[in-house]
């Protein structure tokens, strides 16, 4: 309950955020600070049973089906961390008003801090792995949004900092994911009270890999250490808090949290031991050659974060109770350096150690708190940072494998600790040392120092009163300590190795203070690889790469688009008909008048297909649709090739009303230019021709079909077994395939209707005597025709389809005779047949409904009975009606004359039969 | 053996169409593929028995698999819808676009060089027009209204 108290505290906090920012404007920061502090003390009233080895937990199911819950759970390593969030959390908070101008975005930055606090508190309170991994991203996405603050400066940073943290987040959900299959749960403290299970899976070397490189990422170790100084841009409270303290230590705490499952293996420790190692050289050599306050200190936490993972890596409770105690000490005095930089900045404008001078003149307490800071960074009796050293040259010289190993990690550690030395002092000497005077510098107000003299104090009481902290140490590393007991904390440890080391530290620090211009001068023409610029040439490179792959995409060519899958298809079918194997025998079905319609197409399509002139594409593709039909009605489909035919015949009507004011001939291009489409075109038809051979005229009528012919008469009265099925048997996809037309009738409606492009007027037939005459005896007679089609077509070849057909080529001659003026025009609006059509047929798949029947069950109509009208024929009336408004759109939206509408004068409209026919909407 | 050759013309013949230039080429080519899908279809479902399925005309052993024929039917009338919806909007586009021809127009300033990336221009250029276009229309319609 307290952990949930805890986390729901520190949320409510970031929600109150922007308000309160409305109303205090930066001075937020207190109210959040003692937030902050009211979370802390409500953690820490748990602190006795934490340290005496209980935990508090707290658990809800989240995904039962995975075994994933919401748990937390505080142990002792948690509760170090916790209250490093909190405490310096509450310090960044109240230093915050000091350092955010009048105008910036309080509200968005106090939200993104406590929102990144909340999730921080959640990663090391998480108890489930998944979890953990959750508020693992949201950290890094806090951070992102942080550094982007900085406004467009800042862009490329944070891109870094998301890509590089990001990718290690995505490794450590590959650890989790393989934790979890190893493991066979996500809680952690079961998979951490069983280390040989996932030991022994198999598994152990990939997800102690991904977990290292996870914690690399995240606390910036080599070769990924470059984001941190990057991420400098941000505003310093961010760096304090999050690039220094808190979220760069997550990677310590997940290395930590897992040393129980891998601290006694070799390739752990060896892994973590020189990657540490190096970086902490590494960071501390940069460091020693960077101006900026800021970047110092970056390459500084580069420097100290390795040296945690060093002593990680060496495993024993020694070395971890080092590291536990080193994060804390770290935490106080970067944070500090960092609040201090801030200060520095604000007061003078400048961050460039080789621009401030003097500044111990203009501000004392500053400066006197910095040196503080700085010994504690440096190592020198008697800070914290003393303390915490001499531990961690301790845990060094535990280092096991070789009988060297333990000698040498000592070396580097205390050659990084030199460096470290040489550039505090440099901190010191560069921002404040010097003669020059200023007198437009001041000490900034005691608000604005207190946060950063708080813990820098902190950092010197607490070196001498180490002790107060031993059982806070204590039980953390026991928690994470695989075997073995920590060791308590003291501050004098007598005349001991370590506090030799820690001597030659000074000496060797000082040596290197004393000859500082030429190291400087020495460092400065070092040229070094950027691994940040690195970084972005392979950023930039995969950039570029996607613009390549994606180049051919980026063109409004169709054939370009469609080339592709067309080329899969070929791939696919060429592939499939060569492996499908186990066919039954081809029965050879072909008779004669197949070979003619065959003969036939071999001659018309290859015509269709190559000729240049629009009007001869648009005959012989119908004449090929003809030669189609034919083939159904000797396949034994009536009612297809009478459609067919329909079809053919209306789309004719439509492609030549297309046409008009279009050029006649199709574009010429080179020969050239065909030879990959009909290469293309050849390996298709191929393709497709082979698997014709491969899956057609290999077995007997389908048992469905069979069963279709064997009761469509008797459980439905209709004889044409192909129209029951459509409105019998599969009325629901018929009434898909309405909605279908329905849909393009009014597409049809509107993208034509919408159409103003002028175009010569061309009246037709208007006018022609023979196609008048002949049109007023044609018109009615063919919607009779098509009346009768509609009423048979449940025994007979007609049906819905065909009688709209029908009547739709009646409505085209009509059309083209008398525009849409006359009465039949208006009747045959295309939008109210599609409606009327639609609402017909779900109205007729309803009614059954309302009798507690199936959707689209056949019923008897009342009194349409008596007439021999059931309710398939109102279902088929439907169709048609969709059918009829589809062509009733084609034939009067594209039929009409083209109007020079920019050119109307906007009075009355014009009357006549050429604007009244174009514009249906407008006929009164 | 005649089926396949008369879906292997047809997808070719469709297929090389799709291909090329001009929005009435690529409506051709479609119908031409729905045409093979649905010879294909018809088919697959058997062409040994080739009686019309009509009961009490046809003997119901030589009679024709109805199902392929319905899945045709429906096929046929969608190709059909859809054939109409593409002629449209290739009416609704440029001239041109319809024959592959470059824009004929007297502002189109850009070299009609016929390359990929004039299409682009082109299309945008109508998509731009027509937007005005549109709006010109609703004006003159609400004030014909009104």
């Amino acid at each position: 309950m307290l952990l949930v108290l805890a986390l729901l505290g520190m949320l409510a906090l970031a929600v109150a955020a922007p308000p309160l920012a409305r109303r205090l404007g930066r001075n937020t920061g207190y109210p959040l600070a003692a937030g902050y502090l009211a979370v802390a003390a409500l953690l820490a009233s748990a602190a006795p049973r934490v340290w005496a080895g209980e935990t508090e937990t707290a658990s809800w199911e989240w995904l039962p089906s995975l075994g994933v819950s919401l748990s937390l759970r505080l142990d002792g390593v948690a509760g170090v961390f916790c209250l490093i969030v909190l405490g310096v959390g509450a310090l960044v908070m109240a230093y915050c008003p000091g350092y955010l101008g009048e105008d910036e975005p309080h509200g968005t930055v106090y939200l993104l801090l406590t929102l990144f606090a909340t999730s921080m508190l959640g990663l090391v309170l998480a108890a489930d792995v998944v979890l953990l991994y959750v508020f693992w991203e949201l950290t890094t996405v806090c951070s992102f949004f942080l550094i982007s603050t900085a406004g467009a400066a800042a862009a490329r940073p944070a891109r870094q900092a998301l890509l590089v943290t990001a990718a290690g987040g995505l490794a450590l959900l590959a650890a989790v994911v393989l934790l979890t299959v190893a493991a066979g749960t996500t809680d952690l403290a079961t998979i951490l009270a069983d280390p040989d299970r996932v030991l022994d899976s198999g598994l152990a070397w990939p997800i102690g890999g991904l977990l290292v490189l996870a914690a690399c990422t995240k606390s910036a170790q080599l070769p990924f250490h470059f984001w941190l100084p990057g991420a400098m841009v941000a505003m310093t409270p961010v760096s304090a808090y999050l690039h220094s303290a808190t979220m760069v230590k997550a990677g310590i705490y997940l290395l930590l949290r897992f040393s129980p499952l891998f601290a006694e293996e070799p390739a752990w420790s060896t892994a973590l031991i020189s990657i540490g190692l190096l970086t902490a050289v590494t960071g501390a050599f940069l460091a020693l050659r960077e101006n900026d306050l800021k970047g110092i200190l970056a390459y500084s936490t580069v420097s100290q974060l390795g040296l945690l993972v060093a002593v990680i890596g060496v495993g024993t409770p020694e070395a971890l109770a080092a590291a536990v105690l080193h994060t804390f000490a770290h935490a106080l005095f970067k944070a500090t350096l960092f609040m201090l930089a801030g200060i520095v900045d604000e007061e003078t404008g400048t961050r460039d150690i080789r621009e401030l001078s003097g500044m111990w003149r203009a501000m004392p307490v500053t400066a006197a708190t910095t040196v503080l800071a700085a010994l504690s960074l440096a190592g020198v009796l008697p800070m914290l940072g003393f303390v915490s050293k001499e531990y961690l040259f301790i845990g060094l010289l535990e280092a096991e494998g070789a009988p060297w190993a333990g000698p040498v990690a000592l070396a580097l550690g205390v050659t990084a600790s030199v460096l470290t030395f040489g550039y505090a002092a440099r901190i010191v000497h560069g921002g404040f040392g010097g003669s020059e005077q200023h007198s437009d510098v001041s000490e900034p107000p005691a608000a604005f120092l207190l946060p950063g003299a708080v813990a820098a104090g902190l950092g010197l009481v607490l070196g001498p009163a180490v002790s107060v902290l031993s059982p806070m140490i204590v039980s953390a590393a026991s928690d994470v300590a695989p075997a073995g007991d920590p060791p308590e904390v003291y501050f004098w440890h007598g005349l001991s190795p370590e506090l030799a080391m820690s001597a030659l530290t000074i000496v060797l620090g000082l040596v290197l203070f004393g000859c500082r211009a030429p190291v400087d001068r020495a460092l400065q023409r070092l040229r070094l690889p950027d691994a940040g610029r690195l970084f972005d040439r392979a950023h930039d490179g995969v950039i570029a790469l996607g613009h390549v792959v994606g180049g051919p995409e980026r063109t409004s060519s169709p054939a370009a688009h469609l080339s592709r899958p067309l080329v899969a298809v070929v791939a696919l079918g060429g592939v499939g008909t060569l492996v499908v194997g186990g066919l039954p025998a081809r029965a050879d079905t072909d008779r004669p008048l197949d070979w003619v319609v065959a003969g036939l197409l071999a001659v018309v399509v290859p015509a269709a297909v190559l000729t240049g002139s629009t009007l001869a594409a648009v005959g012989l593709v119908g004449i090929t649709g003809l030669l189609v039909a034919a083939w159904f009605l000797l396949a034994g489909a009536p009612d297809v090739a009478l459609t067919l035919m329909l079809v053919e015949v209306m789309t004719a009507v439509v492609a030549v009303l297309v046409l008009r004011g279009v050029p006649s001939r199709f574009v010429r291009s080179p020969r050239r230019a065909a030879v990959p489409a009909a290469a293309l075109a050849v390996g298709a038809g191929v393709a497709a021709a082979l698997a014709t051979l491969a899956f057609t005229g290999r077995r007997e009528l389908s048992a469905v079909g069979e069963h279709f012919l064997d009761s469509a008469e008797e459980q439905t009265g209709g004889t044409n077994v192909v129209n029951t099925i459509l409105v019998d048997y599969r009325g629901l996809d018929t009434l898909g395939e309405a909605v279908v037309l329905g849909t393009t009738a009014l597409g049809t409606a509107l993208v034509l209707g919408r159409s103003e492009r002028r175009r010569t007027v061309t009246p037709g037939a208007r006018g022609d005597a023979v196609l008048e005459v002949s049109a007023r005896v044609l018109v009615p007679g063919m919607f009779l025709l098509s009346a009768f089609l509609l009423w048979r077509g449940h025994d007979e070849p007609g049906g819905g389809f065909i009688a709209a057909l029908v009547a739709g080529a009646a409505v085209a001659l009509n059309q083209l005779t008398h525009g849409s003026g006359t009465s039949l025009g208006r009747l045959t609006r295309p939008d109210r047949l599609a409606g009327a059509g639609l609402v017909l047929v779900v109205a007729v798949g309803a009614l059954p409904t309302v009798q507690g029947q199936a959707f689209l069950t056949p019923v008897e109509l009342p009194l349409l009975h008596a007439l021999g009208i059931g309710s398939t024929l109102l279902f088929d009336l439907g169709v048609y009606l969709l059918v009829l408004g589809l062509l009733a759109a084609a034939v009067t939206r594209l039929e009409q004359p083209d109007r020079t509408a920019a050119d109307e004068p906007p009075g009355p409209p014009v009357t006549g039969p050429l604007v009244t026919s174009g514009v249906p909407e407008q006929a009164p | 053996m005649s089926a396949a050759l008369v879906v292997g013309l047809l997808v070719a013949g469709g297929v090389f169409l799709l291909l090329r230039r001009g929005l009435l080429r690529i409506v051709l080519g479609f119908v031409l593929l729905g045409h093979a899908v649905n010879v294909l279809l018809v088919s697959a479902g058997g062409m040994q028995r080739r009686g019309a399925p009509l009961l009490g005309e046809t003997e119901a052993d030589v009679a024709a698999d109805p199902l392929p024929q319905a899945f045709v039917l429906t096929a046929v009338v969608i190709t059909f819808g859809i054939t109409v919806y593409m002629l449209a909007l290739a009416r609704a586009g440029d001239p041109g676009a319809t024959t592959g021809h470059p824009p004929a127009r007297s502002d189109a300033s850009s070299p009609a060089d016929g390359s990929d990336r004039d299409d682009a221009d082109r299309e945008d250029a109508d998509t731009e027009d027509a937007t005005a276009d549109r709006g010109r229309r609703t004006d003159a319609a609400e004030g014909g209204a009104s």
